[in-house]
């Protein structure tokens, strides 16, 4: 599609007169229609029908774009899910080598690589749920504190994870927790920065 | 309607999962902060540490099986909704009582019609609470009674059926 409509200057008024005699043999039909009264539906600016944004109708009390707490149950049952999966294949591999060192064979066996895998999947998706639980409050409370939903949000609330989960063990390990949450956070944000600077129409995530 | 303010199916196992984890870790972090300080030696210091103590290591525990049992409860729901082709109050008592079911297989056969009678009803009651709570605020939503039906109101048939005056037939504005 051209965008050669948008150049010209839009008239309402009827093809010029000079026009109308020179070809006046065979377009009177189109001259006839062009003088006759037309419907103001049909009469319209179709320049008025293109914007740049795209428009949606949104539910009546409804924010235009999700916030941080309808993500955060997405995210917590994410990173749970990721969690119980890595921690899972983990304990496959343990159980295995733990199995193999004791010579350990049938439904002993079995039930060994059972009990590894449960502990190592629950274990890591515990940890990493909790994580996920103490990221997702602190940007919502930061949401709600400060109005709006940017990347200072993601960088303050990673850096606060960090801390808060590091906290009982001692200054030097929440110091270095929140150091984690910081950098990870600031890598996630610069990584997003970058994508943004790629496709400046690229949909935001967190 | 309030289908709709859910995410659509597949993507409902990770919401639901993601909901039971939060609400188990926050409800268990409080939960445990009182027991842990109630179960604590005497002194305020030692009850607070006691009670730090017991948030950090039985609430990540307790969300985790909260996690589990939401996100095995989804994917059933899922399932049957895939394959009944509808959504009604029998697929989450039939998912509650399979999730009370499979998570305790590994503890026997009789531990697990335990567990799934448990969970069937658990959901039934919850289902039934739902049911009756429409039932109750289904009368505020409805329709107001038909005005007359006497049909000499809409007009004279015979004449011709047009909008606006008829002098303007030519005219669109």
């Amino acid at each position: 599609m051209s965008d050669d409509f948008l150049r010209k200057p839009f008239s309402l008024a009827p093809a010029p007169a000079a026009d109308e005699a020179t070809t006046s043999n065979y377009t009177s039909g189109a001259s006839k229609f062009s003088s006759g009264p037309v419907s103001p539906y049909l009469n319209y600016d179709s320049r008025y029908l293109q914007r740049a944004q795209p428009e949606f109708i949104f539910p009546e009390g409804a924010n235009k774009q999700r916030g941080r707490f309808e993500l955060a149950f997405s995210q917590i049952g994410t990173s749970v899910m990721i969690g119980g999966g890595i921690g899972g294949l983990a304990g496959v591999y343990n159980g295995f080598k733990a199995t193999n060192a004791l010579n350990q064979t049938g439904k002993l066996r079995r039930t060994q690589l059972l009990n590894h895998i449960m502990k190592q999947g629950s274990g890591t998706a515990n940890s990493l749920g909790t994580l996920a639980v103490l990221y997702s409050a602190c940007g919502v409370l930061l949401q709600y504190a400060r109005g709006e939903d940017d990347h200072v949000n993601t960088i303050i609330a990673g850096s606060a994870t960090g801390l808060l989960y590091k906290s009982t063990a001692g200054l030097r390990r929440c110091a270095l927790g929140g150091a984690v949450g910081l950098g990870i956070s600031s890598l996630y944000c610069l990584y997003l920065l970058a994508q943004e600077r790629g496709n400046s129409s690229s949909p935001k995530f967190l | 309607m309030e289908e709709y303010a859910r995410e659509p199916c597949p993507y409902r196992i990770v919401d639901d999962c993601g909901g039971a984890f939060a609400m188990g870790c926050i409800g268990g972090g409080v939960f445990q902060a009182i027991k842990g300080f109630r179960n604590a030696p005497s002194g305020m210091s030692r009850r607070l540490i006691g009670s730090m103590t017991a948030i950090k290591t039985r609430s990540p525990v307790i969300a985790g099986n909260f996690a589990v049992w939401g996100g095995m409860f989804s994917t059933i729901d899922c399932t049957l909704v895939h394959f009944r082709k509808k959504e009604d109050p029998w697929n989450s008592i039939i998912s509650g009582a399979a999730t009370g079911g499979i998570l305790a297989a590994r503890n026997g056969v009789p531990a697990m019609a335990g567990s799934a009678i448990i969970g069937g009803v658990l959901l039934a009651l919850i289902e039934g609470v739902g049911i009756l709570f429409t039932r109750i605020s289904a009368d505020q939503f409805r329709n107001p009674p038909p005005p007359t039906e006497d049909p000499a109101a809409l007009g004279d048939p015979s004449s011709n059926f047009t909008f606006g005056t008829p002098t303007s037939q030519k005219q669109y504005q």
